[in-house]
C-alpha cells in the first residue's frame, strides 16, 4: 500500500475511476426492462432485474464521489495541481521505467501469455515449463539487468509464437507436421535455456540458480500435472504432444 | 437428557472420522500443508484452501471438508512460526504474534514460544468448536424465523461491517469494495427472471461469474505480483530449540485463555472479519488487562499466547454464521463457502434438515484438526520451519501456476481463466490503493442472497419497504446497518461526543448540587 498522503492524491483518481464506473452501470441497468414485458411476464419495478444493479450502481457513484470529496479536503487544490503536474512531467516517465515497475510488466506479460495464449493453444507441460522457466529465472537471478535482458527473449519467442498462432500456421502444418504449435514451444523452450545459459554462465553463483530453476521449471508441471490428469481425472486444458506421449505410457497394456 | 444425546453423536461423529484411515491421512496431510502455507510468508491460509478446493472436487463432502477445514486450521496456526523465527508474520493473522515471539526467539526460547502457539492454536481451535456445536442449533433455530427483508439485511450488513473493519484505509473504500463484489454478483442472468445481465453476449457468463476462480484470483494473483514487484526477502532465521508444549503456563493461564478464545469466537462470528482482527484485539486486550503491560513487545508468553488462542478460535466463529446463515465469518471461510457450494451443500437455516449431522461432522473435523495440528506442531515444527529456507522467488511462480490449473478445474473451463486473471490484476491495483479484499469477495458471495432477498421481499409486499420497519428483526438490522454508516462521518460523532457531554455534565451539576444540599444540611 502506498503512503497516506500519496494515497489521498491517488484517491482522488481512482475515486473519479469508480464513480464513471458506477454510471456507467446505472446506464446498462436502465437498459433492462423495468415496467415493460420480458419472456411473456409484465414486469413492475420491484421485480425487474434492474432494480439490484442500479442499487450497485448508485451506490457505486455514490461512494466514489464521496471518496474524491474526501481527498480533495485532504490534499487541496494544491495537492491537485501537484498530481496534474506530475502526470505532466518526466518524472511519471521514470516511474514507469523503474525496476519495479519493470518487474511488474515482466509478471503482467509471463502470465497474459501463458493465460491468453499458451494454455488454450500449446499442450499444458509444454507452455508450463516455458512459463516456469522463464518467470523462476527472471526472478531468481535478482538481478534487474539480467531481468531486462530475459525479458526481452521471452518477449521476442511470445511474439514469435503468437505470430504463429494468428497466422492459423498450426492448422496449415497439421497435416505434415502433428502437433506444430508443441514443437514450436518446445523450441522455444531450448532457446530461451540456451539465452539464459550464456548470459550467466560467467558468474558462478547464478550458474547453481540456473540449474535449480530449470529442475523446478520441469519437476512442477510434471509433478502436480499427472495428478489432475490421471488422479482426479481432471483433462488438461490442451492436451497435444506431452500429454499423448504421457497418455501412452500411462495406459501401456503391459 | 438431548443434551447428552447431542454428545453423545458427536463423539460417535468423532469416532468415525477418526476410525478411518484415509480421513486420518488427509487430516495430518492437510493440516500439514497448511502449516506450510501457513509458515512461508506471502502464502496465507485462504490461498491454501482456494487452491485445495481444486483438488477436493472429486471427493465426497466430507472427505473434502476434512481436508479445507484440516488446511484452514494448519495454516491459521503456521503464520507463527514465521512470526516467531523471522518477525515476518507468515499470514496477517500472526502480526500479533511476531511482537513478542520473535524476542522470545532472539532470546533463545523460539522453541518454547512455538511450544506454546501450538498449545494455545489447538486449545482455541477446540473451545470455537464447541461453540459451533452450542450454538449452531439455536442460530438456525432463530433464522428459521427470517423473511426476505431479514435475508437481504443481514446479506447486506455482512458486506457493510466487512468493509468498514477490514479497510486499511477509509471505511469508505471497504464499501467501495463491497459493492464491487456486489456488481461482480449481479453478472450473468438474474435469478427471477433469467434476463441477461452485464453478460455482452458471451454465453459463458450467463450463469454468474464462478465464485471459486474469481476468489483464487483475487487472493492468489495480487499476492504473487506483490512479493515479486516489491522483492520480498525471507530475513535470517532465528535459530529454533527444542519445542515444548507449555503445560503449565496454560494451566496458569485458564482465564486468560478463555478471554481470548472468547474474542476469537466473538469476532470470527463477524462476517468478514479475519483471524488478523481478532489476534489484535486479544493481544490488545491481553495487554491492557497485564500487571505489568510494559513487559509485552520485550518477548511476554501472554501476548504470544493470547493472539495465537484468538486467531484459531475465529476458525470455529467464522463458521457459526458460514453454516446457520449462509454468510461467512472470514476470508477462508468465504472460500469454504465455495467449496461447499460446488459440492451442493447449501449452508443457511435449512441445512440442519437437509443435512442434520453436517454441523456435528464440521465440529468433529474442527476438533480433530486441532488434534492433528497440536500432534504435527510439536513433533515436526522442526522439520516444518526448513521452508522458511526456500526463497520466494522459486515457489511464487509455482503458486502462480497452481492458481491457474486450479481455476480451471473447477468446471473444467479455460473461460474462468479468462476472468481469474484480470480479477486478480484488478484486485492488485485495489490492494496498492488501500482497498480491502475480503468485502469484495463477501459482495461476490452475498451479491445473489441479496438480489433474490430484496426482490422477494418487495413482491411479497407489492413494493412496500415498511415491513422493515415492522418486523423486530430487521428493524434491528437497518438501525445496525443506519448506525455503521453514519458513526463513520465526523458530524455525527461530534454530535455524539457532544450529547454525552451534556448528559455527563448534567449528571455532573446534579451531584454538585447534591453535594452542596448535604454540606447545608447540619
Amino acid at each position: 500500500m502506498m503512503e497516506k498522503d500519496k494515497l489521498r492524491k491517488a484517491d482522488i483518481f481512482s475515486g473519479s475511476l469508480i464513480a464513471l464506473f458506477g454510471l456507467w452501470v446505472v446506464s446498462q441497468a436502465l437498459k433492462m426492462p423495468m415496467k415493460d414485458s420480458w419472456g411473456g411476464v409484465q414486469n413492475v419495478w420491484f421485480v425487474s432485474p434492474a432494480l439490484f444493479p442500479l442499487f450497485v450502481g448508485a451506490m457505486i457513484t455514490l461512494l466514489g464521489a464521496f471518496l474524491i470529496r474526501t481527498a480533495l479536503k485532504a490534499v487541496g487544490r494544491a495537492g491537485l495541481r501537484d498530481v496534474l503536474g506530475w502526470l505532466a512531467s518526466r518524472e511519471l516517465a521514470n516511474y514507469l521505467r523503474s525496476a519495479a515497475n519493470l518487474r511488474f510488466y515482466a509478471m503482467l506479460v509471463l502470465l497474459f501469455s501463458y493465460v491468453f495464449m499458451a494454455i488454450p493453444r500449446v499442450d499444458f507441460f509444454a507452455c508450463s515449463v516455458l512459463f516456469l522457466m522463464a518467470f523462476i529465472s527472471m526472478f531468481y537471478f535478482d538481478d534487474d539487468a539480467l531481468l531486462k535482458k530475459l525479458f526481452g527473449c521471452y518477449l521476442a519467442l511470445t511474439a514469435g509464437l503468437l505470430l504463429f498462432f494468428i497466422f492459423g500456421l498450426p492448422q496449415t502444418l497439421e497435416a505434415t507436421l502433428p502437433y506444430a504449435g508443441d514443437w514450436l514451444t518446445l523450441a522455444c523452450i531450448g532457446i530461451y535455456g540456451l539465452f539464459t545459459w550464456r548470459s550467466i554462465r560467467s558468474i558462478p553463483p547464478l550458474r547453481k540458480k540456473y540449474r535449480l530453476s530449470l529442475i523446478l521449471a520441469f519437476a512442477a508441471p510434471f509433478s502436480i500435472g499427472p495428478i489432475f490428469k490421471y488422479f482426479l481425472l481432471v483433462p488438461m486444458p490442451t492436451e497435444g504432444l506431452i500429454v499423448a506421449a504421457m497418455d501412452a505410457i500411462w495406459y501401456w497394456d503391459f | 437428557m438431548m443434551i447428552f444425546d447431542r454428545i453423545g453423536d458427536f463423539f460417535g461423529i468423532v469416532v468415525s472420522i477418526a476410525a478411518d484411515p484415509i480421513n486420518l491421512a488427509i487430516l495430518f496431510g492437510s493440516v500439514l500443508l497448511g502449516i506450510m502455507f501457513g509458515a512461508m510468508p506471502g502464502l496465507t491460509s485462504t490461498l491454501g484452501v482456494a487452491l485445495l478446493t481444486a483438488l477436493t472436487y472429486g471427493m465426497d463432502t466430507s472427505l473434502a471438508m476434512v481436508c479445507l477445514l484440516a488446511i484452514y486450521v494448519g495454516g491459521t496456526y503456521g503464520g507463527s512460526y514465521a512470526s516467531i523465527l523471522i518477525n515476518i508474520p507468515g499470514t496477517a493473522a500472526a502480526a500479533a504474534t511476531a511482537l513478542d515471539g520473535y524476542p522470545l526467539a532472539c532470546k533463545g526460547e523460539g522453541g518454547r514460544a512455538i511450544g506454546l502457539t501450538t498449545t494455545a492454536s489447538a486449545i482455541g481451535t477446540s473451545i470455537s468448536m464447541l461453540f459451533v456445536v452450542s450454538i449452531s442449533p439455536i442460530i438456525s433455530h432463530f433464522a428459521l424465523q427470517f423473511t426476505s427483508f431479514e435475508f437481504f439485511l443481514l446479506a447486506f450488513f455482512g458486506i457493510l461491517i466487512s468493509g468498514t473493519l477490514t479497510s486499511p484505509d477509509l471505511v469508505i473504500k471497504g464499501w467501495i469494495a463491497g459493492f464491487l463484489g456486489l456488481f461482480l454478483a449481479c453478472v450473468g442472468r438474474d435469478l427471477l427472471q433469467f434476463y441477461p445481465r452485464f453478460t455482452f453476449g458471451y454465453t459463458e457468463l450467463d450463469s454468474g461469474v464462478e465464485v471459486v476462480p474469481v476468489l483464487i484470483g483475487a487472493f492468489g494473483i495480487p499476492q504473487i505480483i506483490q512479493v515479486l514487484r516489491d522483492r520480498f526477502a525471507i530475513g535470517e532465521t532465528q535459530k529454533l530449540q527444542r519445542i515444548i508444549p507449555e503445560i503449565g503456563m496454560v494451566i496458569r493461564n485458564i482465564p486468560a485463555i478463555v478471554r481470548s478464545a472468547l474474542i476469537g469466537v466473538g469476532i470470527g462470528a463477524v462476517p468478514g472479519i479475519g483471524e488478523d482482527i481478532a489476534g489484535w484485539v486479544s493481544y490488545g486486550t491481553a495487554k491492557n488487562t497485564a500487571r505489568n503491560p510494559d513487559d509485552f513487545g520485550k518477548g511476554e508468553l501472554k501476548g504470544v499466547l493470547a493472539s495465537e488462542t484468538a486467531n484459531n478460535a475465529c476458525v470455529g466463529g467464522a463458521m457459526i454464521p458460514l453454516l446457520n446463515l449462509g454468510i461467512p465469518g472470514s476470508p477462508p471461510a468465504a472460500m469454504l463457502l465455495g467449496a461447499l457450494m460446488l459440492h451442493g451443500v447449501q449452508p443457511g437455516p435449512m441445512i440442519t434438515f437437509e443435512h442434520p449431522t453436517f454441523i456435528m461432522e464440521v465440529a468433529a473435523i474442527l476438533l480433530l484438526a486441532s488434534m492433528a495440528m497440536f500432534v504435527s506442531g510439536m513433533l515436526l515444527a522442526k522439520q516444518v520451519v526448513k521452508v522458511l529456507r526456500i526463497p520466494t522467488q522459486i515457489f511464487m511462480p509455482i503458486i502462480g501456476m497452481l492458481c491457474i490449473i486450479g481455476s480451471y478445474s473447477l468446471g473444467l473451463n479455460i473461460f474462468n481463466l479468462y476472468l481469474m486473471l484480470p480479477v486478480g490484476i484488478i484486485c492488485y491495483f485495489l490492494t496498492q490503493m488501500g482497498y480491502p479484499i475480503a468485502p469484495l469477495v463477501i459482495g461476490v458471495i452475498l451479491g445473489p442472497m441479496a438480489d433474490e432477498n430484496l426482490r422477494r421481499a418487495l413482491m411479497v409486499s407489492q413494493g412496500s419497504f415498511l415491513p422493515i420497519f415492522q418486523r423486530p428483526v430487521s428493524l434491528i438490522l437497518f438501525v445496525i446497518i443506519v448506525w455503521t454508516v453514519v458513526s463513520q462521518f465526523e458530524w455525527f460523532r461530534n454530535a455524539k461526543r457532544a450529547a454525552l457531554q451534556k448528559i455527563l455534565n448534567r449528571k455532573g451539576s446534579c451531584e454538585a448540587t447534591l453535594e452542596e444540599n448535604e454540606s447545608e444540611t447540619p
